[in-house]
């Protein structure tokens, strides 16, 4: 009986988080007086450093909470979130500040189809249905839209 | 370092240690990393990169009484003048990961077009020094295969295009940049007149491109951040022992060690700064036929060779120095493809060497002075036992930080040390080395 429990409870609390997190994502009112999705889908190294160095004058340039910033990446941009990339620290650090990272699940699915195995995603990047999809809700809520 | 058994034991068991210890997110700049490894998730898929280095050298050595040169007194790779403009290394590659989503795997290689020992001599307009693929599944034991520098003496694994004079110190350039014997026999070369040259004889006896510090084998290999930002790298390989030749005639296999420490003190790249000492040792087996008796008679010699160091950079300073030790197959020089020097052979001689030098990068401006001393003693307590010995001032520009320009001026000292007949023959030849002048412009793309 403890058992059923313990498995019911895993089940429903896995569930409230494969189902809230894409709401907290997508509707989250914000006080910030500046919005910024940064996107990248590029295969260039230097990209990956170029969007993150955006990111870092961003939060440099707006005092503490008037600055909301998420990086969106899919394509072959999405290897900016794989959990060994080499500026994987970086980004821990500034999702530490606040900056979101999301990664397109189209994209992640194809990648998954290739290589014969998920590949592993930081664990600060959040998963979204679609990475086009994401920015378009995003510039929707008035998000200025940023592709480096 | 005397035993080179307990050398090899050694590390290796520092090695193994560190692999038990397990792998951490080692990503650092040293170069065992640098040409092995890509950055993980962020490596280019086919990154074409290379550099070229034209230069200019001027040698000021007379020739002996008899109106003769050897080696030392004329330009490499061809030994036919000593003044001139030369491409030194032309070299273009490519690197990467090849199915980019997949860290796990990249691939190095590197084309030489340039005129220098790995070209000249031989008949191609170019040569493949790298082609090597690099497998990153085993934490802590990655895996590198084919072509490729072997790990060794800083000044032979740093990438050339970093190098910061134009030629190299006498230890590396004796006991390290390897002339393969030839498989039969060949007679040394006289001594040249002016005439002799410019009607075409030649002062080089060898028949192969130089080792270049490379070789064709596998190397496991990692680097481990073992906390307050030092990093411990270690490389165990073996190899043909045939440079970059592909055969492996002799049957014998040459096997590398290398071990590093270093503390980071920041920076990426081939100039990150840091604080390391390193330790490493090559043993192997050269077949050499050393006796004009027009039979095939070649016998096994043994190729040892060890050292240790440090290097320190951290702007506006750099220091490195390394104590360098061989035993076995003794470069007699390019005139000498039997080994043999004066009376005695090299192929079962000991030889030792050091270099120190430091560079200062003067602050506010783009300029950057250098100073090298560096000596090797080639067929220890033999009767034609000889010290090459020399002085290095250099100064550099950098145009911006992928183009500089480096000036080298060389004081030479040369002899045969021993108080023997051969000796007294030998300084006739290499009384009259003297010093040499260089410029070159270095441009990495």
């Amino acid at each position: 009986m403890l058992n059923f429990l313990r498995t019911l409870f895993l089940t429903l609390s896995s569930l409230l988080i494969v189902t809230a997190a894409p709401a907290a994502l997508s509707a989250e009112p914000s006080m910030a007086d500046y919005k910024y999705v940064l996107h990248i889908d590029d295969m260039d190294p230097s990209k990956q450093e170029l969007v993150l160095n955006n990111v870092h004058n961003l939060l440099d340039a707006y005092p503490p909470g008037e600055v909301e910033i998420e990086v969106v990446a899919y394509g072959p941009g999405l290897r900016l979130l794989f959990a060994d990339n080499v500026n994987a620290k970086r980004i821990e650090s500034l999702s530490m500040s606040g900056v979101r990272f999301s990664a397109c699940g189209n994209t992640l699915k194809g990648m998954t189809k290739l290589l014969g195995e998920a590949p592993k995603l930081n664990p600060v990047a959040t998963v979204v249905p679609g990475g086009i999809v994401r920015i378009g809700q995003l510039v929707k809520q008035g998000y200025i839209y940023i592709k480096p | 370092m005397g035993n080179p058994n307990n050398f090899k034991r050694t590390l290796l068991g520092a090695a193994c240690a560190l692999a038990l210890a397990g792998a951490g997110t080692a990503h650092a700049t040293n170069w065992l990393l640098l040409q092995g490894t890509e950055d993980p998730g962020a490596a280019a898929r086919a990154n074409v990169w290379g550099f070229i280095q034209a230069d200019y050298q001027k040698d000021f050595s007379d020739p002996s009484a008899a109106g003769q040169y050897v080696p030392p007194k004329m330009l490499g790779p061809d030994l036919d003048s000593q003044d001139g403009f030369n491409i030194s290394r032309a070299r273009i590659g490519v690197r990467g990961t090849g199915f980019p989503i997949d860290s796990h795997i990249n691939y190095f290689l590197l084309l030489e077009m340039g005129n220098n020992g790995i070209t000249a001599g031989n008949g191609a307009f170019a040569r493949l020094t790298d082609a090597s693929v690099t497998l990153n599944y085993i934490p802590g034991a990655r895996i590198r295969a084919g072509l490729f520098k072997t790990p060794g003496s800083e000044e032979a694994l740093q990438g050339i295009q970093t190098f910061d004079y134009i030629n190299f110190s006498e230890p590396a350039n004796q006991l390290l940049l390897e002339r393969l014997p030839p498989r039969s026999y060949t007679a040394n070369k006289p001594a040249l007149t002016e005439a002799q040259l410019q009607s075409g004889s030649t002062l080089n006896g060898f028949k192969t491109p130089v080792g270049a510090f490379r070789d064709v084998g596998a190397q496991v290999f990692d680097a481990f951040d073992v906390g307050n930002d030092w990093e411990v790298s270690y490389a165990a390989m073996i190899g043909n022992g045939n440079g970059i030749e592909f055969s492996n005639y002799d049957g014998e296999y040459d096997k590398y060690l290398y071990l590093s420490g270093e503390k980071k003190f920041g920076g990426k790249g081939p100039r990150a700064e840091g604080l390391k000492f390193f330790a490493w040792g090559q043993w192997g087996k050269r077949l050499l036929d050393n006796t004009n008796d027009s039979t095939a008679n070649a016998k096994l010699y043994d190729r040892n060779r060890a050292g240790l160091g440090l290097k320190y950079l951290k702007k506006p300073f750099r220091f490195t120095a390394e104590y360098i030790t061989a035993d076995g197959m003794i470069f007699a020089g390019p005139d000498k493809p039997s080994f043999t020097f004066a009376s005695t052979n090299g192929a079962d001689a000991k030889a030792s060497g050091w270099y120190v030098e430091g560079g200062w990068y003067i602050p506010k401006t783009k300029f950057e002075l250098d100073a090298r001393y560096d000596t090797v003693d080639l067929f220890k307590g033999r009767t034609d036992d000889h010290t090459f010995s020399k002085w290095t001032l250099g100064a550099q520009y950098h145009l911006n930080p992928k183009t500089r320009l480096t000036l080298n001026y060389e004081i030479r000292n040369f002899e045969c040390t021993a108080s023997t007949t051969p000796c007294t023959n030998a300084n006739k030849n290499l009384d009259g080395v003297g010093n040499k002048v260089g410029v070159q412009l270095t441009a990495i793309f």
